[in-house]
């Protein structure tokens, strides 16, 4: 018991970190993107299946030949996903990634902070900050 | 009982020797790296984005998406790309909602991130829960559908097949974890591309390369009888309720597969897990659009009179399509063609299998056996070896069950029951675990239940599970829908929120702060191992 409080004392601060200033910005940047992006691509897809559902003369009617309008916005989800994902990848790298970077700079130390890490290591037996909160 | 039947297809054989040398090769090699349960149940954490990216697609990838959709679209059009689209839009949802996160806070199963905040051992126990249903029902799925087309393919019994893809699977899991797992995933993916970029180019070849060329002549090919092909939706679906719930199960479902979650683990950080997502787009994405080639290139060449050879839910259209391209059954190049497509087919089922029963060997061993009946008193050697004690518990199970459905089993039934079940009961409770600040283990234990109940109730009273009924439904409750998704998606959203709300319990808001600035930043985050 003793020696978890020690631990729960060297413990990283999370509420700290969460009240910073550089982690608040990192979470209201990536929802600022990762919110209105979920919700373009769920209403896109389930608009395409709604049309597919409701509309099908609409769906089936012919742009050019054998091509027909359902193919054509089918289409356009393929070119939806990739987009999405490698305009994704470009935010993270160039924005998000270097925010959380400076947020946690403080606590990036493993020798300094051996809390941070093994959230799940077995000599933490059974006495997890968690139940240990609990119990008291 | 015999082993083989009359017309054994000695290509075929060659074909799958031949891969099997390959991944039993690898297994040998894995089998080093996999002692140490990091090693074991995450291959070390060492594998690259670019190599997750196709492994997650070799494990993605069924034949029921190769085989299966290709049919699909022979026989009904542009219902059958419905899957495709659904397939891979999926992937946006676990690249915004979840790949990351997993990777920051996890550490070997989707319950570590539930066990995080919320009281381990209920927590524990509903997650494993999810798990072992999905993995359940789509790894029975694929076994019989290996036992089906191998015997359609190569001539060797359904239950020599299915006993024979078992053990072969449970050989790459047990002696080379999921470093095996990986490699025979990773090729497998290469093999399928592979496979499916030749015979498209082979079908845009005959049709002067032009693809609106294809449609126009597939279309002129929907004739006969009992037509089902058309350009337009509303062939295979009937009522527009079904689309819908269809197409929610699909979008949410693979967001809550243990075994393509799970991959999430074995890359070094979560950047390597963003990337493996987009790598895995990219390669869907393309397989799926080629779906297109395969399937309307299956209708324009073999034509209304190749529906009798292609089997029940067309399944055996591509390989059918295979022979024709590479000169007719019976020629050398048509045979060689097919012995190719089936070869790529088996690789295919062998590495998805050995995937699914990866995710639910580490459900058994790490959440079950080591957290919750040891409470971690056990050592990490003893929890490798119940790991594999537990996979081939899990596939002599699969095998059985397998053997006596036997062929009759209605495999993408429990293919749908899988994704039914992963969007209403693991989704759920892992999105709002990782972003509800609220959320707490009431919630959690409901919405898992309630999800697994409600989809497995929704789906035995479908139409589709009582095709000899009399009523005009089948269902005996007279209930129309085949898919539950748009039923019981919702409800188990609505369990984790009620649960949650009835109950208080202050720690798990406490924890919550922990884990958000952990999924979030990847501080604390498990470290992938080195020096190997």
């Amino acid at each position: 018991m003793a020696e978890t409080q020690d631990r729960l004392q060297t413990h990283v601060d999370w509420e700290a970190i969460e009240r910073s200033p550089e982690f608040q910005e990192l979470v209201h940047r990536r929802r600022r993107f990762v919110i209105p992006c979920t919700i373009f691509f769920l209403s896109w897809y389930m608009g395409f299946i709604l049309l597919t559902a409701y509309a099908q003369d609409f769906m089936g009617e012919r742009i050019y030949q054998g091509l027909t309008v359902g193919y054509c916005l089918a289409l356009t989800q393929f070119a939806m996903v990739l987009v999405l994902g490698l305009w994704y990848l470009r935010k993270s790298d160039r924005e998000f990634d270097p925010l959380a970077e400076r947020a946690i700079e403080a606590y990036a130390d493993d020798e300094l902070h051996p809390g941070a890490t093994g959230r799940f290591t077995r000599e933490r037996v059974g006495a997890t900050p968690v139940t240990e909160v609990e119990r008291r | 009982m015999t082993l083989f039947a009359a017309d054994i297809n000695t290509e075929a054989v060659i074909v799958f020797v031949i891969v099997l040398s390959i991944t039993l090769g690898i297994t040998y090699w894995a089998s080093k790296r996999a002692r140490s349960a990091v090693g074991f149940y995450a291959a070390g954490r060492q594998i690259t984005g670019a190599q997750n990216g196709l492994a997650i697609s070799g494990d993605y990838l069924s034949a029921a998406s190769f085989l299966g959709i290709a049919g699909l679209i022979y026989l009904y059009g542009f219902d059958g790309f419905l899957y495709s689209i659904g397939f891979l839009v999926a992937f946006l949802t676990v690249m915004f909602l979840l790949a990351e996160r997993m990777r920051n806070a996890g550490k070997f199963t989707i319950a570590d991130v539930l066990a995080f905040r919320l009281r381990e051992r209920p927590a524990r126990t509903a997650a494993a829960l999810g798990t072992l249903s999905v993995a359940a029902f789509y790894l029975i799925a694929q076994m019989v559908g290996a036992g089906v087309l191998i015997q359609a393919l190569v001539g060797i019994d359904f239950t020599p097949a299915v006993i024979l893809t078992g053990l072969f699977m449970l050989c790459y899991v047990i002696f080379g974890g999921m470093v095996a797992t990986t490699w025979v995933q990773i090729i497998k993916a290469v093999l399928l591309m592979s496979g499916i970029i030749v015979m498209s180019l082979f079908v845009l070849g005959k049709v002067g390369w032009n693809p609106i060329e294809l449609f126009n002549r597939a279309e002129e090919k929907a004739t006969g009888p009992d037509n089902t092909f058309s350009l337009s939706p509303g062939t295979f679906l009937d009522t527009p309720m079904d689309t819908v719930s269809l197409g929610l199960a699909l979008v949410l479902g693979t967001a809550g597969l243990p075994h393509i979650l799970m991959r999430f683990f074995t890359v070094p950080n979560a950047r390597a897990a963003r990337g493996s997502v987009v790598w895995a787009m990219c390669i869907i994405g393309f397989f799926y659009l080629l779906t297109t080639c395969i399937g309307f290139g299956a209708r324009a060449i073999l034509g209304p009179e190749g529906l009798e050879a292609a089997g029940t839910g067309g399944n055996l259209a591509a390989p059918n399509l295979a022979a024709e391209l590479g000169g007719g059954e019976g020629t050398f190049g048509g045979d060689l063609f097919l012995a190719v497509i089936a070869g790529v087919a088996f690789a295919t089922i062998l590495a998805v299998v050995a995937g699914l029963v990866m995710s639910a060997s580490s459900a058994v061993a790490h959440d079950i056996w080591s957290s919750i009946i040891r409470k971690h008193h056990d050592s990490e050697h003893e929890e490798v070896w119940v790991a594999k004690i537990a996979a081939a518990s899990i596939g002599a199970i699969a095998i059985l069950v397998a053997v006596i459905g036997g062929a009759g089993l209605n495999v993408s039934f429990m293919v749908g029951l899988a994704f039914a079940i992963a969007a209403s009961a693991n989704f759920p409770a892992l999105v709002l675990a990782l972003t509800w600040r609220r959320f707490n283990t009431t919630g959690a234990v409901c919405g898992v239940l309630l999800g697994v109940v409600s989809a497995i109730f929704l789906i035995i009273v479908s139409p589709g599970v009582w095709p000899g009924a009399d009523s005009d439904t089948g269902s005996p409750i007279g209930w129309t829908l085949a898919n539950p998704g748009i039923i019981s998606i919702p409800l188990g959203f609505l369990g984790c929120i009620v649960g949650t709300l009835l109950t208080t319990e202050k720690v798990t808001e406490r924890s919550y702060h922990e884990l958000f600035v952990r999924s979030e930043t990847g501080l604390g985050a498990e470290k992938a191992l080195t020096g190997h």
